[in-house]
């Protein structure tokens, strides 16, 4: 489950959240989560666009 | 001559949240019980150490908006808690800044006074854990 920080009180917004790291050092996710400081991230990267070779212009 | 002055920024995190901002004084003590082991024979008492139970208090600002100090302690009520805190939030964990853990504290109460035209404040106490310090 990757995370995504929120809130600049626990890092960069818009950077992941090491949330194995911090649970390993006692951090409760579940807490931060509620709190609305980092937020569940799709990690999903934008798929390039298709191109068609067919539609280019035939010269 | 007066070492230690803490004028503006030492820092003080609570389950990875920085509360710096809210925070204006703190209070850590370092306890291992004293168990006695006073024996026939002897004139004095005596003690040898038992279990740790380090408490640490911190007097915050109470401010209700998200992401401060209500939201951020209001789930962590009843269960065990990392903070963290250093005399300066600037190049912490170093010899002359070490950072300081109690890990797996029990925060087991969430008191805050409010009182016309003044500002609100929570008095929370960390009880137990395991503590370190981070000094490279």
């Amino acid at each position: 489950m990757a995370y995504k920080i929120i809130s600049p009180r626990v890092g960069t917004p818009g950077d992941e959240f090491d949330a194995e790291a911090a649970e390993a050092n006692g951090i409760n996710i579940a807490a931060l989560l509620e709190g609305g400081f980092i937020e569940q991230s799709t990690n999903e990267t934008a798929k390039p666009a298709k191109t068609n070779s067919k539609n280019s212009a035939k010269e | 001559m007066p070492t230690s002055t803490y004028l503006s920024n030492p820092n003080v995190t609570v389950g990875a949240v920085s509360l710096q901002d809210q925070c204006q004084g703190l209070v850590f003590t370092r306890t291992i019980e004293a168990l006695e082991s006073t024996a026939f024979g002897t004139n004095s008492r005596s003690y040898v150490a038992g279990l740790e139970n380090s408490t640490l208090q911190l007097d915050l600002y109470a401010s209700f908006a998200s992401s401060e100090t209500y939201a951020t302690l209001k789930s962590l009520v009843g269960t065990q808690v990392t903070v963290s805190w250093s005399p300066s939030a600037t190049s912490p964990g170093t010899a002359t800044n070490p950072t300081m853990t109690l890990t797996g504290a029990y925060l087991e109460a969430l008191p805050y006074t409010m009182a016309m035209g003044a500002l609100g404040t929570m008095s929370v106490t960390f009880t137990g854990g395991v503590y370190s310090v981070v000094e490279v």
